[in-house]
């Protein structure tokens, strides 16, 4: 409770008072929130059941339910590349009793094929709760080993190095590679895929050259030696893959605010104090040892990011995706 | 290994896997039946479930509701013509014509124990090839995948009924359906009109509008006097089992076929029982009788799609890699256990892989009990009054439609869909080519279009891998073979072809 208090105050001066308020008023019974919701909380996901986001918040929501007292309903609203689950979230009552999953794909795609649907101003941004850095990896036997030998090879074959990665070009995971290629002045050919482990069978297969990923679904293949890692795209080493260096290590100089991130957002004109509430509730939720353990097998890091400062977070990486699908040629 | 499997089966020792597994048997028998519900939404329901249970035993109801999921969906398939899943339309095929014909008590139990044995031998093999084959299958690159999607398109020849140019304009329809959505590698929206249709064409509303909405619609026209009889359905004791001895054959190749297909990460149950019925058809000593009520087709649709249960679980357990979608909710259930499947796994973990093999042996017989069990209650469906049967399906598709996304938009779909089957139908254009190539069309292109990618745009990708060149071999000869026949069936005038096309 102290730890969440502090937290708190660091967070969000204006809500204080009222959170401690209420705070100490729930203080007897130690394992309790501010946040009192009224009814069944619905979190909406973008995907079908069984994604990395999917599991997050069905493992959270065990620990986040004794917290609120409520059921958390996880309801799978998949299709439209997020727009059905970022349709139901908008036209929901700011209440806190409708809220949705989102990650770095909302941001891009309300930048492109979103465009005129959605923007960023008609969602309440709550909390962030996880950060994702990807990596880069290849075979074990393959030549190349670090991020240096990616790119004296990719200089000598210009635009013929496969790498495969999650999504069309302009994907998340596209424009991470293609600040990479920006930074070290060369060119890959960037293959598609529809799911992680369709890039781990074509990398293991032969039929790309390098992957792209996130750690959680390429760790039992560090782990049994068959891929090794390039680097990260992040602003400091895994904690999961500790001898692995960063970009900038490497001397590659990249934006490392651009990492996956899963968030907690919700209908627009939410109160920001209740948004401060449903924020602290899920990051207390986060403390459990279910969910802890959770997040150190897949690999994730916690995130910590309340209202304020994740609306400002989103912010900035929508200009970040502005700039690099502009120098990706996708945005005018 | 007997050590492992002994330490697999000793799991059983504890009272909690059996109801685990009966749960799950139950569940995901019911689940599946259930059009718009489906083996990985079943999966992705039951894991909530599992998380204060040991491991083993919430595996065990994971596996179980996966394998009883994949055979449910046979049960619609064959009495109303609703195939939940596109795993299950190769079923409808045969399975609904059969229940027209008043055998909707043989088909149902043709296609549970086809299930049944589709499963154990797969299992069988699975316990032996799981690694080995798994390493196998990462050789399937693009170009095999897309080699792979054609072989199961010259399907098409077949079902197209000696109906040439019809069966080509259906191909069309379905393929160019297909291209609806995002592009997958660049991202760009092709005939999205509205935001909903980005993921392309929902294919649950597709199949229900397609087969089932055009069904009821024809039993609208042609009014409630027509109607069959189906004799009841007797105990176990009084059915002929010796019917099955001559499915024997149909069922082992079709479960060998389905086990190796389902290890192919992305192939997948549908494709397996796409191919495993175009081979039952070109071996059957009646091929004439596919399409139109054959057991044989029944059979070789039904051991497939189950034995890709366990062709989906090798890579799965040998790679860490799912070979399907329900496998791919799966590990994140293994995850949430702190078990990382993987290579890593059997030495570390044997209990998991060798409890999974045990229970879907034992889970056979209880998955077949049910199903037989089920199978007198279900027969009786076919006896209801035509007015009611077509109020009752055309609710089972709303409400299918409706929760396979929780919204209206697929309800929409389905709708225009039904309406689209019935036209097509009325033109004797058959619908079974439609949905195929409406299922592999996406996998054919997006994986012609990434072979080309990491090819930097050379055809040589296409016939340079041997396994490419058999594949492409296959398609050729089974597209290149009838229509010689054809040609020379035109020479000579015969009778002409004009069948109605009642699928």
């Amino acid at each position: 409770m102290s730890l969440n208090l502090l937290k708190t105050i660091r967070a969000n001066s204006a809500a204080v008072c009222m959170t401690i308020t209420a705070a100490l008023v729930a203080a007897p019974a130690a394992a309790e929130t501010a946040w009192k919701p009224s009814g069944p909380v619905n979190v909406l996901m973008h995907t079908k059941p069984g994604g990395t986001a999917d599991i997050f918040i069905r493992t959270l929501a065990q620990s986040l339910e004794p917290l609120i007292g409520q059921t958390i309903v996880v309801v799978n609203a998949p299709g439209a590349g997020g727009a059905t689950q970022m349709a139901r979230v908008a036209h929901a009552k700011p209440d806190g009793l409708t809220l949705g999953i989102n990650t770095m794909s909302h941001f891009t795609s309300m930048l492109t094929n979103l465009k005129g649907t959605f923007s960023v101003d008609d969602f309440s941004w709550v909390a962030s709760t996880q950060e994702d850095p990807i990596i880069f990896f290849a075979r074990a036997d393959s030549d190349i080993k670090t991020i240096g030998d990616l790119v004296a090879k990719a200089k000598a074959n210009s635009g013929k190095i496969n790498i495969g990665g999650f999504g069309p070009v302009g994907s998340m995971q596209h424009l991470g590679t293609s600040m990479l290629e920006k930074a070290a002045g060369i060119k890959l050919n960037w293959v598609g895929f529809d799911s992680t482990p369709d890039i781990m069978t074509a990398l293991l297969g032969g039929h790309v050259d390098i992957g792209v990923s996130n750690l959680g679904p390429t760790a039992p293949f560090f782990e049994s030696k068959r891929i090794i890692g390039l680097g990260v795209l992040g602003e400091t080493r895994l904690e999961g893959l500790p001898d692995l260096p960063t970009f900038r290590e490497q001397g590659f100089e990249v934006d490392t605010s651009w990492v996956q991130v899963r968030g907690l957002f919700g209908p627009k004109d939410m109160p920001l104090e209740l948004q401060q509430q449903i924020a602290d509730a899920f990051h207390e939720a986060m403390k459990a040892k279910s969910y802890q353990d959770y997040a150190r097998n897949t690999g994730v890091v916690d995130s910590w990011m309340g209202p304020k400062e994740y609306d400002a977070f989103v912010r900035k990486v929508s200009g970040t995706a502005v700039k690099q699908l502009q120098a990706a040629g996708l945005l005018q | 290994m007997i050590e492992n499997l002994l330490l697999g089966l000793s799991a059983f020792g504890d009272p909690m896997v059996w109801i685990s597994l009966v749960f799950g048997a139950l569940a995901g028998y019911l689940i599946g039946a259930i059009p718009g519900l489906g083996p990985s939404l079943g999966v992705a329901l039951l894991i909530p479930f599992t998380y204060g249970l040991d491991p083993v035993v919430s595996i065990v109801g994971l596996v179980a509701l996966y394998a009883a999921a994949e055979y449910g969906g046979a049960i619609t398939a064959i009495l109303i013509n609703s195939p939940g899943t596109s795993a299950a339309v190769a079923t409808a095929w045969d399975g609904y014509p059969l229940t027209q014909q008043g055998r909707a008590g043989e088909a149902l139990m043709v296609s549970i124990v086809a299930s049944g044995i589709g499963i154990f031998v797969s299992a069988l093999f699975l316990l032996f090839t799981a690694v080995p084959l798994s390493e196998l299958a990462l050789s399937f690159g693009p170009g095999e995948y897309f080699a792979l999607a054609v072989v199961g398109l010259s399907l098409v020849v077949g079902l197209a009924e000696g109906l040439v140019v019809k069966g080509a304009v259906a191909m069309g329809i379905g393929l160019a359906l297909a291209t609806v959505g995002l592009d997958t590698q660049t991202g760009v929206p092709r005939f999205a009109v509205s935001t909903e249709l980005f993921e392309g064409l929902p294919l649950v509303p597709v199949l229900l509008g397609l087969y089932a909405l055009s069904e009821v619609l024809f039993m609208v026209e042609e009014g409630a006097a027509a109607k069959v009889k189906s004799p009841p359905v007797g105990g176990f004791m009084s059915w002929n089992w010796k019917g099955f001895w001559p499915l024997n054959g149909v069922i082992m190749r079709s479960s060998v076929l389905g086990y190796v297909i389902g290890i192919i990460p992305g192939a997948g149950a549908s494709i397996a029982s796409f191919i495993a019925y175009a081979t039952a058809k070109r071996t059957s000593k009646a091929p004439e009788l596919f399409g139109k009520g054959s057991v044989e087709g029944v059979a070789a649709s039904e051991a497939a799609n189950n034995a890709a249960v366990s062709g989906a679980m090798a890579p799965l357990l040998a790679l860490g890699i799912p070979g399907s979608p329900t496998t791919a909710v799966m590990i994140g259930a293994l995850m949430i256990q702190g078990i990382q499947p993987g290579p890593l796994l059997f030495s570390r973990n044997p209990e998991i892989p060798y409890t999974i093999f045990a229970s879907l042996w034992i889970g056979v017989p209880i998955m077949v009990f049910i199903g037989l069990a089920g199978a007198r209650g279900w027969a009786q469906v076919a006896n209801i009054p035509r007015p009611a049967i077509a109020a009752i399906v055309s609710a089972i598709c709303l409400v299918g439609a409706y929760s396979s996304e929780g919204t209206m938009f697929p309800v929409f779909v389905m709708t225009a869909f039904g309406i689209l089957g019935y036209l097509l139908r009325k033109v004797q254009i058959p619908l079974a080519p439609v949905i195929l190539a409406l299922v592999l069309g996406e996998v054919m292109e997006t994986n012609f279009r990434r072979a080309l990618i990491t090819s930097q745009g050379s055809l040589d990708i296409f016939y340079t891998s041997p396994v490419t060149v058999v594949l492409s071999l296959m398609a050729i000869l089974a597209f290149v073979l009838p229509a010689i026949g054809f040609v020379r069936r035109r020479r000579r005038p015969g009778p002409a072809a004009g069948e109605v096309a009642s699928r």
